[in-house]
């Protein structure tokens, strides 16, 4: 079982820890305000999200498109010249709405009212690892994130059949072509060794029985909506994880639901995002009862967690290294600043290793470690020298060298969004960050530094230094509080939250 | 501007701690030099000089189609298996009366005329994969497919052999190393671009000068400043371990990173060093390579062997493989691409006078389905040629090529006739001057494709 937390483990330390994981980090005050709170009204305060009161508008593109693979297919008869100029056209439009849809759930992220709910989002969006360069179409990445988000913090079962019948997933994994006489394995065999079991949980005949229970779940002629078609569904008895009859795809998922190994596999991935990358049996074991006992509904699971002693303990806070994201977005809230426009955005996320919408694999990203290779340390400090101080030198590449194929030649697409390259980041304004009191004497900042940007304390070396260093200032002007703050963030200990 | 206290002070300040500014500090160099001697007593090779062989991985990534690449162009399984994508026989550069490469690639039937090629068919591995990551982790860590390893070949060759080597004997081209690289003590640097390949302050003002001072100093290994290193190395009998050790790696994120910093630092100073001395825009030589990608990471591989880099291996990746459809378009570009860009780099290291020292091997997660899908691609395959090239290749064909007759084939795949790890075991021992059996785990036929 999990401990409950001890009201005395509850201090400001923890509710900033708190604040990162089930969100994306805040400044001072956010973090003050949770932890007077106290430890239960502050966790109810992130996981019920339902109660708090959110209109977000869909990025403006984002509408079905009935027309749009008809309108692909048309251009095939066009003349060679025509036809390259149409399809280019088409791709140029889904090269800038990824990029717009990217800004807009970091945007979402940045400033919801509700972090946990876009958290969880974007752990599903790691689990499920779904990539527009098979998908295509921005549209459906969209969808498939609002599917995330509505089922965030719900019933895996619900999850898993919403997800099975996701447009992007459907095509991610080939079930869109899957058919009763060809029934394809991709999405059955997944669903299995990535998503709820792990491997060694299933046997190759499950696999089968499975690839042949999701035929049916499809796409219609739009490409767009997801159709269920009796007719290209296999209908005969199958054997599956030990239950016989004519399964149906709902049938699949109930049964691996149920599976013991269904909550430990689950929770294990939720520890490892939210909690450690560390094997911790005990932790897994009692987080998949906490699971099993609420009927599979991850509400429960999260809000124990978040009330545990074992998620504050030394093991696991400012244990984890920063996603990108996780360090973007943070990065702009303990400054308190707005976020970059989308190119910009995209192109720093490139620059440290994860594209949205774009993961490398079909086991998404690794996390922790991974995340850190030499290449990567230096783009976080050279970016944080560029939020910071504005200092944007050598940060855009050109034409596209070095850059994903999701991204695209940076400096293009500003131009594509009224953006002109070389205006991109301006000093950061500190200003309002730090009291007359904070910023009496060098040491007095050098104490709110590490409050606002580590929640921690350098090690000594690196404290000594950044000393010696603010010491060597003249005055506290926002320049030398800028090269200060730009400093605390080019070491190892900002990585980490 | 002159917000630090006087430029007296500031100088004099620059000149004594600073002086380490630019070039790698002193007590790190020291410590460099001591491990090195330490690993001079094993029997391998030291992982040092600008003397020693280079070996450059390549990966195909996507999956390339092998039959597509060196083609059975006497073989009517082929056209029968290929009716939209074969290529004709009158197209084929062919190496004999069997074989011969896709048109695509006459920059490589160059090198292979000229005696800098060896061709391995049908490399693969038993029970073959056909995900692209389960595969390319396969070939990454050299395991047996029913296996998951955890460190890669050539990590697990730093592991072994280059105890102390100074992080850059590994460079990966790219943002994030590849599995390949993954050793039990982190080593080996990622970069890909040069120009910000380092810690870049607000310009050449006395406030970004210091900025630049007090990064290097927070980004010294806690353990290593203040001659700690040295001190480490007497008192663990000189064992390397120490400084670097396994515990390092299974420590906290944190060490990893303050290491992973260390490296950064060091490796920056070195590259940004060795590119500054030399003529803008090249090696030296006036090379040129085509305006692709991979050339490009080619070049600043020459450029980094130009400068003496110490380096041992580099690795780089080039996608696009992956030609489930209309692969007539796709394929041809990829293999043009690669193989001109080999010749490019190969002429410019001849220039240098560096080409002897230099192997490059090229591979892929997997070769693709015989016959054609209804795309007009091809589907993931298994076994597939590999490629070697150097003056010191013995240049020609190995392996047999499998059969593409129906009965012959494995779900509609090619078998394998040689294991991957032989062509490993044989680059491990010629170039990097290690038994395969050291970094593979076991002993696999040695391949006679090197010159002695």
């Amino acid at each position: 079982m999990l401990s409950p937390l001890p009201d005395s483990r509850w201090t400001y330390e923890a509710a900033a820890h708190l604040l990162n994981r089930a969100g994306f980090g805040g400044a001072p005050h956010e973090i003050d305000r949770l932890y007077k709170m106290g430890a239960r009204a502050a966790v109810a305060s992130l996981v019920d999200y339902d109660q708090i009161p959110e209109t977000v508008e869909a990025p403006d593109w984002a509408k079905p498109d009935p027309e749009l693979a008809e309108r692909i297919r048309s251009y095939r008869s066009l003349p060679e010249e025509e036809k390259r100029k149409k399809q280019a056209e088409e791709r140029r439009e889904e090269a800038r709405r990824l990029i717009s849809l990217r800004g807009w759930w970091l945007e979402r992220m940045a400033t919801t009212a509700r972090p946990l709910q876009e958290k969880m989002t974007l752990f599903w969006h790691g689990h499920f690892a779904t990539s527009v360069q098979k998908v295509r179409v921005a549209y459906l990445m969209y969808q498939q994130n609002e599917t995330f988000r509505k089922y965030a913090l719900g019933s895996w079962r619900r999850m898993l059949v919403a997800v099975s019948q996701d447009p992007a997933m459907l095509i991610w994994l080939d079930n869109a072509k899957s058919t009763r006489k060809q029934p394809n394995e991709n999405y059955a065999r997944e669903v299995m060794e990535l998503f709820t079991l792990g491997e060694g949980h299933y046997t190759e005949d499950d696999v089968r029985a499975a690839a042949r229970a999701f035929t049916g779940w499809t796409l219609g002629p739009d490409r767009q909506t997801f159709v269920e078609r009796r007719g290209q569904h296999d209908d005969g008895d199958k054997t599956f994880l030990g239950a016989s009859g004519p399964l149906t795809g709902e049938d699949i998922i109930n049964r691996i639901v149920r599976q013991p190994q269904a909550a430990i596999y689950i929770s294990q991935r939720l520890w490892n995002f939210f909690g450690s990358p560390e094997e911790n049996p005990r932790v897994i074991a009692s987080m998949a009862k906490v699971l099993t006992d609420n009927n599979m509904e991850f509400k429960a699971l999260m809000r124990t967690l978040f009330l545990s002693e074992e998620f504050y303990t030394p093991q696991v806070m400012r244990q984890q290294v920063k996603s990108p994201v996780q360090w973007l977005i943070g990065t702009t809230k303990m400054l308190e600043m707005k976020l970059p426009e989308a190119p910009v955005t995209t192109g720093v996320l490139n620059r440290l290793g994860q594209n949205l919408f774009a993961p490398p694999n079909v086991k998404g990203w690794d996390g922790g470690i991974s995340w850190i290779s030499t290449n990567y340390l230096l783009n976080r400090y050279n970016m944080a020298g560029a939020i910071v101080e504005g200092n944007e030198q050598d940060l855009l590449p050109g034409g596209g060298k070095g850059l994903n194929k999701t991204v695209g030649p940076v400096k293009k697409m500003l131009k594509r969004f009224g953006i002109e390259a070389g205006n991109v980041f301006k000093p950061a304004e500190v200003d309002g960050l730090f009291t007359r009191k904070e910023l009496a004497t060098r040491e007095s900042l050098f104490v709110a530094l590490q409050k606002r940007f580590l929640q921690g304390e350098l090690r000594p070396e690196r404290a000594r230094a950044l000393r010696e260093f603010m010491n060597g200032m003249n005055e506290l002007g926002p320049t030398e509080v800028r090269d200060s703050i730009r400093l605390l963030m080019s070491t190892p200990d900002y990585q980490v939250a | 501007m002159n917000t630090f206290t006087t430029r007296r002070a500031f100088l004099r300040s620059t000149l004594l701690g600073g002086a380490l500014s630019w070039t790698v500090p002193n007590f790190i160099a020291n410590t460099f030099s001591v491990m090195h001697a330490h690993a001079a007593d094993k029997a391998t090779q030291v992982a040092t000089g600008k003397d020693s062989q280079i070996l450059v991985v390549m990966q195909l990534a996507g999956g390339n189609d092998g039959v597509n690449t060196v083609i059975p162009f006497a073989s009517d399984e082929y056209y029968k298996a290929r009716p939209k994508l074969a290529v004709p026989k009158s197209d084929v550069l062919q190496i004999n009366d069997q074989l011969g490469l896709n048109p695509a690639l006459s920059a490589l039937k160059e090198m292979y005329d000229g005696g800098e090629v060896a061709l391995i068919n049908g490399v693969g591995y038993p029970n073959p994969n056909r995900s692209h990551f389960r595969s390319t982790e396969i070939w990454h860590t050299a395991s047996d497919a029913d296996k998951v390893e955890k460190y890669g070949w050539i990590g697990r060759y730093f592991d072994n052999c280059c105890t102390g080597a100074d992080p850059e004997v590994g460079i990966n081209i790219g943002g994030q190393m590849p599995q390949a690289m993954s050793a039990k003590v982190p080593r080996g640097v990622s970069l890909d671009n040069p120009g910000s390949y380092r810690f870049i302050a607000g310009g050449e003002t006395e406030e970004a000068m210091q900025e630049e001072k007090t990064y290097r100093r927070m980004n010294r290994q806690a353990r290593m400043e203040m001659g700690q290193a040295d001190e480490e190395l007497a008192t663990s009998g000189g064992s390397i371990s120490m400084l670097s050790g396994p515990t390092k790696s299974a420590g906290s994120p944190l060490d990893f990173i303050e290491r992973t910093a260390m490296d950064a630092q060091v490796s920056s100073d070195k590259i940004r060093a060795l590119l500054a001395r030399q003529p803008k825009g090249g090696t030296g030589t006036e090379a040129s390579y085509p305006g692709t990608q991979i050339a490009n990471n080619l070049r600043l591989i020459s450029k980094l062997i130009a400068g003496g880099m110490t380096t041992r291996v580099y690795y780089l990746s080039m996608g696009g493989f992956d030609t489930h459809a209309n692969q007539a378009q796709s394929h041809p570009r990829l293999l043009k691409e690669f193989s001109e860009a080999v010749k490019a780099f190969y002429a410019d290291l001849k220039t240098q006078g560096n080409a002897d020292r230099v192997t490059v091997l090229t591979f892929s997660e997997f070769g693709r389905r015989v016959a054609e899908n209804g795309s007009q691609g091809t589907d993931h395959g298994a076994a597939a040629p590999m490629f070697l090239f150097g003056p010191r290749v013995k240049a020609g064909l190995y392996g047999a090529y499998p059969s593409l007759a129906p009965k012959d084939l494995d779900k509609g795949d090619v078998k394998y006739n040689v294991d991957f790890r032989a062509v490993y075991a044989s680059v491990l021992a010629s170039v990097l001057k290690v038994p395969g059996k050291t970094v593979l785990g076991r002993d696999f036929e040695l391949l006679p494709v090197m010159k002695a």
